[in-house]
């Protein structure tokens, strides 16, 4: 009888690991200016395109990377000097940002993200009526 | 119209809330650098059971700039971070990121076999394998036994 209901129920999976306590660094960025608007760049090594995460939401624009150094099962460290974690930083974008233009790269471990100029508004002259 | 507000009467706190948030998080900046001021690039080293392993972080290096050698037991990494042509110093708004020449030396020790080193670079990530070497087999000394 379990044997039938083991059979029709989704066999459960196993937990998976109890998260490791990861340490999470502030990547050093640069910004600089260029004509066509802001270049950001952020160092995250260890970090792949599939690890990488880029989100703008409203006016904030959050990186968050996840170094995953291929380090082999089993490997004993005899000597530490960096720590492997998740890097996360978030930036408050000004409304001179084009936010639907923002585009990013990924290269040897640095993440560099273009934030074009929104053209500015023209001054617009309101006409105003009477009755 | 009401000329004194007290809703308005805080602005000047937030202000005042917001330029120590500022200070806060630059106070935090200078701890990121220190995370640089130690040897660049930082290391770490490994062992397994046939070989050692190093990982560097040095992200933003063009393979091309990159260089390894070995000569007597040591292991030289040279590189450089460079800004792309045309870049000037005065348009940068935040500059936090490490810049210039590196170079650093790893004593090896001898038990590795520095004939059959191999690296690879991903990601920013420099990977040096150094097989260890075949580990001296015992051999039994004959005694030759006087008469």
């Amino acid at each position: 009888m379990s044997h039938e209901i083991a059979r029709t129920t989704p066999v459960p999976q196993p937990a998976p690991p109890p998260p490791v306590e990861r340490m999470v660094f502030t990547p050093p960025i640069d910004i600089y200016e260029t004509d066509e608007g802001l270049l950001l760049r952020a160092d995250l090594p260890g970090v792949s395109l599939d690890t990488l995460e880029l989100q703008v939401q409203d006016n904030k624009l959050t990186l968050f990377g996840r170094m995953q150094p291929s380090i082999p099962e089993g490997a004993k460290l005899l000597h530490q000097e960096f720590e492997t974690g998740d890097f996360l930083r978030s930036f408050i974008l000004s409304d001179e940002v084009a936010h639907e233009r923002i585009s990013a790269k990924l290269n040897h471990g640095v993440l560099e993200v273009l934030l074009p100029k929104a053209p500015k508004a023209e001054p617009r002259r309101i006409q105003v009526r009477t009755n | 119209m009401a000329v004194f507000r007290w809703g308005h009467s805080w602005d000047a706190f937030h202000d005042l809330e917001r330029e120590v948030d500022r200070l806060l998080q630059s106070v935090n900046m200078t701890f990121q650098g220190l995370r640089f001021s130690r040897q660049y690039p930082p290391v770490n080293l490994y062992e397994l059971p046939d070989e050692y392993l190093i990982m560097a972080e040095v992200p933003g290096v063009r393979p091309e700039d990159l260089e390894l050698t070995i000569a007597s037991g040591v292991l030289g990494m040279k590189g450089r971070c460079v800004e792309p042509e045309g870049t000037s110093e005065e348009r940068f708004r935040r500059q936090e990121r490490p810049r210039g020449v590196w170079q650093r030396s790893i004593s090896i020790p001898d038990r590795v076999n520095v004939d059959n080193l191999s690296a690879e670079f991903t990601n920013g990530m420099l990977k040096i394998h150094l097989p260890k070497a075949e580990a001296a087999v015992a051999r039994q000394i004959p005694v030759a036994f006087g008469s």
